[in-house]
């Protein structure tokens, strides 16, 4: 049996991203104590942050902050609480834990969340964003506002002429609400040079994702996407956001041209879609890194906005690029079958061995049908495809021992036909060296 | 109306839980056309009938059919419709549809369409998104707007064009069907002895399931037959019953809350078939009056987030309209809307001091042993107080 | 002659398998787990050793399974028992090519290569209906033992309907029929056809392909397997060695080790 090594995830990047963080909810804190600045609460799914920045309203998302707070093993207690107060087992448990939040004070470990001076709730596919935010509309003394992105239901995967009047006009009604709740009116110069930086911003990350095609990747697309998400949200349009995304370039793109990777040694390159178990992040990166897989794309990472197939926010046209974006350069407002090409994607462009489908309880988007999706990489593509359950919030739902069995099942099966497939190729009889791989621990 | 003669809801018992879809298939064989699948909550169905269809309520496979292949595309913890939906299509039930209908009610609706879309390609399938942004400028504009494309995808199927006028007179069928609910539904409320909820419920099915001019005299031979009754009130408490608006309850479930004890007098029950408050005006454009219809004067539904109206205004008015004396949340497992909406319900409840009881059920349900228990001892609870 | 060995540490039993280098088995062994795993191991392996007439040091690789296969400390590896069932029911039956193994806790369908390798699996999820425990949990619910179950539900006139999505409301479910005064073989004829129609549903996501053997504890119980053989529309294998199988595909992987010489018995996953 042999130790573990301890593998050391922490590059410049994400020492710069907890600096961003912590200042971001400073100045979150400091509107809760009251400085006179506004907050609104919105969604992450497509978000319309251009506009908030644009009147220097604070975005706030619920989604950010109950994961921050599961990472930090504190979303228990708040689901819980909503529990009692009549909310399901089977509701998601970010909602939960928000609604948990909401009860305890908005006091979190990290910030002090304060209440929102405007409600955006940013209808980008997720049904239950709209459940949410209408019972926190009755919770809050604020002013709501559903934004519906009709969904992509066509043919061609585009949304139509009438969506995108449709949406513009809602996206001129927010401007309209939030010139009442600030009192100021838009400044739309302001306005382009924020958009501006969201285009270049998207760029970066366009770039950074196209990195992982390099064998080996220089960072983990699902693990440490995770790490540059945060600020994709909540820095966006910022000379923060932006000079963060230029710093995580350059360090990557030097990663990929010194061939380094995460690991000291990638041997799988997989594709992971859904969201992470956030209550148990580190163990579950471990259970695939001591097999050397690495994630060189991810569906989740693309949940704000999906900018590798070449969307760019344009400043020259910043309400309609707004519109476009929440309407289809994200994966939430696709349809399935979007998705399944996304991943084919993927796992062509990518280079990728293997998909792992990580199914969470609570969100229904991500999962519901994902037996359907791994039927067809497995049937129809003969990509090998693993399953495997538990949830993104609620830690009652991780059973350890369970996922490291399917997962290593999994990694064992995949290294055995890769010896299979070298000794067929040499024309060596089976029978002897079988290279099983006993893993101590 | 003799005594004798068979109430005309015993008489569609069977016809109603009947997957094969009997009359469906009759009225093809009668009428060379084609019939268009929709899946709940509202589907603007009254388009597919001005495109020469016969639109057809979807509600899963009830407790009739064994799911043997779809839970392997959706997990345990999505609700029961979708997937004995999905495997209605995989025994060949839907061979019957030409075309399947979807719209924006939950994400494991959603999801289901696309994967149904990819696993049955003989049934042309159309999304619609209805709006979930009520208070906006551009709100009809855009319904009217995915209402005409709606009709153009199923024209294509169909083979038959929506004109103007075609769809004034679809409406005005749908109109009169509507109305007959609506006078079975006011006359239970006032006399729940003469007409039972599972008789209202078995009729408001057929009318999911038959052409509406077809079914309208049938509810009107009910309403006729249920008025000449003269039956007495049993000692029961009277109950409004919500949450049951996409996956049903199987009739004996039904049957087992009255029998319990309960007289149920407002419900929302096929919720997206009996939608509208009052006639769609059909004078003018009839996409426009449509889409109003659905923004303006649509009943309550827990799929329509219309952020205008808190959420639990409307089953504490309607309480309060019929005079119940309780409220029953009748939600369906794994139901995200249900589930969602009654930690609100509960909340007004509480406020407005109305005696519930919250109870979960599954399509897949044979036995009621316990939900009778249940209600047995609610009612008892009450009748005693 | 060279020896090697496998140890499948389950929920509730442990059972060690010795064979040879022609791949025969030379010794069983069966324990209860308890709640002491590293004992149980080794009191497996102890009494296997026994039975062959070997020395520990005869022995010269042995492989850890099962749930707690991290707990077969004197063990030189470990590997899931998906890939040592897949191994296990090839060797046992070389013709198979799909693998059913319903446990205490998990159910799994396996699909297996023509040399006993692992092509896909797919496992129940969260839900423990379908898995031993249910069967379990019914006995209890009808007051019988386990063992006698099987032969009684194949009695039935008219099995009863059961809902076949969560253990706790099916014991609800059988405790109702029985006040309804259904008969017992009836309602184990239900719970069998439950757990059948569970376990064809989970087959049928890695496509059920001939022959189809049934591995593990549960297939002693001839009610499962006719069950499953109704529902499935194929027949199905069952081996007299049906509760060893995990160890025994442990063991032929030690073999191979064995066989294969130095080189590969040091080679190890990143750590």
């Amino acid at each position: 049996m042999t130790a573990v090594k301890e593998i050391q995830y922490q590059g410049e990047m994400h020492l710069l991203q907890k600096e961003l963080m912590a200042k971001y909810y400073a100045e979150a804190t400091a509107i809760a104590g009251g400085n006179g600045k506004k907050c609104a609460h919105l969604l992450i799914a497509g978000n319309p942050v251009e506009l908030l920045r644009a009147f220097d309203v604070l975005p706030i998302y619920p989604e950010v902050n109950v994961l921050q707070i599961a990472v930090r093993h504190g979303s228990l207690p708040l689901i819980q609480k909503a529990e009692e107060l009549g909310y399901a087992g089977d509701n998601c448990a970010y909602v939960k834990a928000d609604i948990g939040l909401f009860h305890s004070g908005y006091s979190t470990p990290f910030a002090q969340i304060p209440k929102p001076d405007v409600l955006v709730c940013n209808y980008v596919g997720c049904n239950v964003y709209l459940n949410w935010f209408e019972h926190l509309a009755e919770m809050v003394d604020a002013p709501a506002m559903n934004i519906d992105i009709p969904f992509i239901r066509s043919a061609d995967g585009e949304p139509s002429a009438a969506d995108l009047t449709y949406v513009v006009k809602q996206l001129e009604e927010l401007i309209v609400l939030l010139e009442k709740v600030t009192g100021k009116s838009l400044d739309w110069a302001k306005l382009t040079k924020i958009v501006e930086r969201s285009a270049r911003t998207g760029e970066l990350w366009a770039q950074i994702k196209d990195m992982t095609k390099a064998r080996p990747a220089p960072y983990d697309a699902y693990f440490d996407s995770v790490t540059m998400m945060a600020p994709l949200y909540c820095l966006r349009g910022t000379e923060d956001g932006l000079r963060f995304f230029e710093v995580a370039h350059r360090e990557m793109k030097a990663q990929m041209e010194k061939a380094k990777g995460p690991l000291p040694e990638e041997r799988f390159r997989i594709v992971i879609e859904g969201p992470p178990p956030w209550p148990k992040l580190r163990v579950f990166r471990d259970m695939f890194s001591r097999w050397g897989a690495v994630a060189v794309a991810s569906t989740y990472s693309t949940v704000g906005g999906l900018w590798e197939f070449g969307f760019r926010h344009d400043p020259a046209h910043p309400l309609e690029s707004i519109a476009r974006h929440m309407l289809s350069a994200n994966v939430c407002n696709r349809n399935f079958l979007q998705r399944y090409e996304q991943m084919e994607r993927y796992v062509k462009e990518w280079e990728a061995d293997a998909i792992v489908i990580h199914s969470v309880k609570s969100c229904r988007l991500f999962s519901a049908g994902q037996g359907d999706m791994r039927e067809h990489f497995v049937r129809d593509l003969d990509v090998p495809t693993l399953l495997i359950e538990s949830d993104i919030e609620d830690p009652r739902y991780f059973s350890e021992a369970q996922l490291r069995n399917r997962i290593d099942a999994f990694f064992e099966a995949l290294e055995q036909r890769r010896v299979t497939a070298g000794k067929t190729l040499q024309g060596v009889a089976s029978g002897s060296a079988t290279g099983v791989v006993g893993v101590g621990s | 109306m003799t005594l004798t003669q068979e109430f005309p809801a015993t008489r569609y018992r069977d016809v109603v839980e009947d997957r094969e879809f009997p009359t469906v298939r009759e009225w093809r064989a009668r009428t060379g056309r084609s019939a268009v699948g929709c899946y709940p909550v509202y589907a603007p169905f009254e388009l597919g009938h001005a495109a020469g269809m016969l639109p057809v309520g979807l509600f899963g496979g009830g407790n009739r059919i064994e799911i043997a292949n779809a839970d392997s595309r959706f997990q345990s913890f999505i609700c029961s419709v979708v997937k004995s939906t999905m495997e209605l299509g995989f025994q060949h039930k839907l061979d019957v549809f030409d075309a399947l209908m979807f719209e924006s009610i939950c994400d494991p609706a959603r999801n289901l369409a696309s994967v149904m879309a990819r696993n049955f390609k003989e049934q042309a399938m159309t999304y619609v998104h209805l709006p979930q942004n009520m208070t906006s400028a551009g709100v009809v504009d855009y319904l009217v707007a995915e209402y005409r494309r709606v009709a153009a995808e199923l024209s294509a199927t169909s083979g038959q064009d929506v004109t103007e006028d075609g769809l004034r007179a679809s409406l005005t069928e749908y109109n009169a069907m509507r109305a007959a609910v609506r006078e079975l539904y006011a006359f239970r409320a006032l006399r729940p002895q003469d007409l039972s909820t599972g008789e209202l419920y078995t009729l408001a099915r057929l009318a999911t399931l038959m052409a509406p001019d077809e079914v309208t005299p049938i509810l009107r031979e009910a309403l006729a037959a249920a008025r000449a009754r003269d039956g007495r009130a049993k000692d029961r408490i009277k109950v409004v019953v919500i949450g049951s608006f996409c996956e049903q309850p199987p009739l004996e479930l039904i049957e087992s809350i009255e029998e319990s004890g309960c007289y149920i007098v407002d419900d929302d029950f096929l919720l997206g078939w009996r939608l509208f408050r009052r006639d769609v005006p059909v004078d003018g454009d009839p996409y426009r009056a449509l889409a109003t219809a659905y923004l303006n004067d649509s009943l309550h539904a827990s799929t329509k987030h219309d952020l205008r109206v808190p959420r639990a205004t409307a089953i504490i008015d309607s309480v309060q309209r019929v005079g119940a004396d309780a409220a029953i949340c009748l939600i369906a497992k794994f139901c995200e809307p249900g589930l969602f909406d009654y930690a609100l319900y509960r909340k007004a409840f509480d406020e407005h001091k109305v005696p519930h009881l919250y109870l979960e059920f599954e399509e897949k349900m044979w036995l009621y042993e316990k939900i009778r228990t249940e209600v047995e001892t609610f009612v008892e609870s009450m009748l005693f107080a | 002659m060279k020896y090697a060995a496998g140890v499948d540490v389950g929920s509730t039993q442990t059972k060690a398998i010795i064979v040879d280098e022609r791949g025969a088995i030379v010794a069983r062994a069966l324990s209860d787990t308890g709640a002491y795993l590293v004992r149980a191991a080794e009191r497996a392996f102890a009494s296997a050793l026994e039975q062959a007439g070997l020395r520990r040091d005869q022995v010269g690789q042995i492989i850890g399974t099962g749930y707690g296969r991290f707990k077969v400390e004197f063990g030189d590896a470990q590997v899931t028992e998906i890939s040592c069932h897949a191994k296990g029911a090839w060797t046992l039956i070389p013709a198979t090519r799909t693998v059913i193994d319903i446990g205490g806790q998990d159910t799994k369908a396996i699909k297996v290569s023509d040399h006993g390798e692992v092509l896909d699996f797919a496992m129940n999820d969260k839900c423990a209906a379908g898995s031993g425990r249910f069967l379990t949990n019914s006995a209890e619910a009808v007051g019988l033992d386990v063992s006698e179950m099987g032969a009684r539900s194949m009695t039935a006139k008219q099995p009863v309907r059961l809902s076949t999505v969560c253990t706790i409301f099916v014991e609800t479910d059988i405790l109702t029929y029985l006040a309804q005064g259904k008969k017992v073989d009836d309602i184990l004829a239900g719970v069998h056809g439950a757990i059948g129609a569970r376990t064809v549903a989970l087959v049928r996501r890695v496509g059920a392909e001939s022959e189809v053997t049934f591995t593990g504890g549960v297939a002693k119980n001839i009610g499962i397997v006719k069950a499953v053989e109704e529902k499935l529309g194929m027949s199905v294998n069952v081996s007299p060695d049906s509760h060893y199988t995990g160890a025994l595909g442990a063991a032929i992987f030690a073999m191979e080790r064995v066989l294969a010489g130095p080189a590969v018995t040091s080679q190890e996953v990143l750590a």
